[in-house]
């Protein structure tokens, strides 16, 4: 009986363990940050937002092979 | 190289959270800003956008620390003999000398590297952008990363772009850059260098063509006679991109810009300038690099009054190299060619004294053979 008990107590813990992780691994996938930067439709017109305020940011007078 | 749209610079493959090593890790644990906020405008104050320069502890440390111990040192990060080479061009003035600073802050220092801009995303000089969603590369990918600095010259020699030359036999062998420049020669190991021909674990030819010099190889007669008195891309390279003057300034907007004069295709062969245990040979092949006593006349004049202390023409190991070259179908394929070697009058009056040292004296090019190993 006590075997079995044991047992069991090993088989909860693993479990928990197992279950705990996965809910802390991919916790962040929630986030405002993953949801936008995982959707190519909300980055395009998230860019695009900022494109029509962002001037130039690189200098069109550079010429020749750096 | 084509940057990427600005979406596709930032988005995320959602597989990361399968990465065993980095799929724990939040974003906002690396780049800062406030996961919470539903206002991508606000979540992203305070956003940084490479945590691993100029500082990778807090990024990557943790886990990679014995890399991290040395990423101040690596010349990828640190750009030293960059420096070193304009402070020694450069005037004593003070007040010179600070300006000079400026101007480099402005053209020179962004053209670094770091933990980031190799493993997760294209380097910032090229306009930056994820690799691959994010997912960390082990072995940043070549085209995307290596040439993407190094492209001008390294990757148009080593994929045989130039019209009329053929890329090297290391890339026909598959061979991408990290076979020789190993990851330990890109994260430094700890030591200060002042060129990049210095570095210990540097790739020699020789740590895989073991076999040249050994009695059953073959051409070994050749090797053995030319040990020491001339580098392997003096045979085996093909003639090379070789660049003009490089002028900086800031346009009327007040961003940075460089101009590089007309580029040039050559091959020669100078006295080895950095002679050392290491680069014994007195013959190698030297580029022409783009510098010029006016290449900072925008921000202040005569910043490099000491010009001359250092060549323009400046060791060279072109990476299109070939087995069969011209300049090694015979011995008098090399021997007694003048148009080969860096003579007096291939180089302009203005450089002559920078060049003194490199420079092949006539009496100096190996005299015609009459005989020849078979």
């Amino acid at each position: 009986m006590k075997y079995f008990q044991l047992l069991g107590l090993a088989a909860a813990f693993c479990m928990a363990l197992i279950l705990s992780n996965t809910f802390l691994c991919h916790a962040y996938e929630d986030t405002q940050c993953f949801q936008c930067h995982t959707s190519a439709k909300k980055l395009i017109e998230a860019t695009r937002e900022i494109a029509k305020t962002r001037p130039a940011l690189k200098s069109s007078e550079t010429s020749g092979e750096g | 190289m084509e940057p990427l749209a600005p979406h596709e610079k930032i988005f995320v493959d959602s597989d990361i959270v399968d990465d065993e090593n980095h799929g724990e890790i939040a974003c906002h644990e690396c780049h800062g800003g406030n996961p919470d906020d539903p206002d991508w405008k606000t979540a992203h104050k305070g956003v940084v956008k490479d945590p691993t320069y100029p500082d990778a502890t807090t990024a990557c440390g943790d886990c990679h620390d014995e890399i991290n111990e040395n990423y101040q040192k690596s010349l990828h990060v640190s750009l030293r003999p960059y420096k070193l080479i304009i402070d020694k061009r450069a005037s004593s003035n003070t007040v010179i000398r600070n300006k000079l600073g400026c101007a480099m802050n402005n053209h020179c220092s962004e053209c670094h590297s770091s933990c980031g801009q190799c493993h997760i995303s294209r380097p910032n000089s090229v306009e930056g952008g994820f690799l691959d969603g994010h997912l960390f590369q082990k072995k940043p990918p070549m085209q995307e990363v290596c040439t993407a600095c190094h492209g001008s010259r390294i990757q148009k020699e080593y994929l045989g772009e130039h019209e009329g030359l053929s890329p090297s036999i290391h890339k026909q062998k598959y061979m991408k850059c990290d076979k020789c420049h190993t990851g330990e020669e890109m994260h430094g190991n700890g030591k200060e260098y002042a060129h990049r021909y210095d570095v210990e674990n540097g790739p020699k030819c020789v740590d895989c063509h073991k076999e040249i010099y050994k009695r059953e190889a073959k051409n070994v007669i050749t090797h053995r006679i030319h040990k020491d008195k001339a580098s392997c891309h003096v045979c085996h390279s093909q003639p090379y991109n070789n660049c003009s003057a490089c002028h900086v300034g800031k346009d009327k907007q007040g961003l940075a810009f460089f101009k590089t004069k007309s580029s040039w295709f050559d091959f020669k062969i100078g006295l080895n300038p950095l002679k050392s245990e290491k680069r014994p040979e007195k013959f190698v092949t030297l580029r022409h690099v783009p510098v010029d006593k006016r290449t900072f006349d925008f921000y202040v004049k005569d910043a490099l009054s000491n010009f001359d202390t250092l060549p323009t023409w400046k060791l060279a190991t072109p990476h299109n190299i070939r087995l069969k070259t011209t300049q090694n179908a015979s011995c008098n394929a090399c021997h007694g060619n003048e148009a080969l070697f860096l003579l007096e009058k291939d180089v302009e009056d203005s450089e002559k004294e920078a060049n003194k040292n490199v420079l092949v004296p006539v009496n100096l090019i190996p005299k015609k053979q009459k005989w020849q190993p078979k």
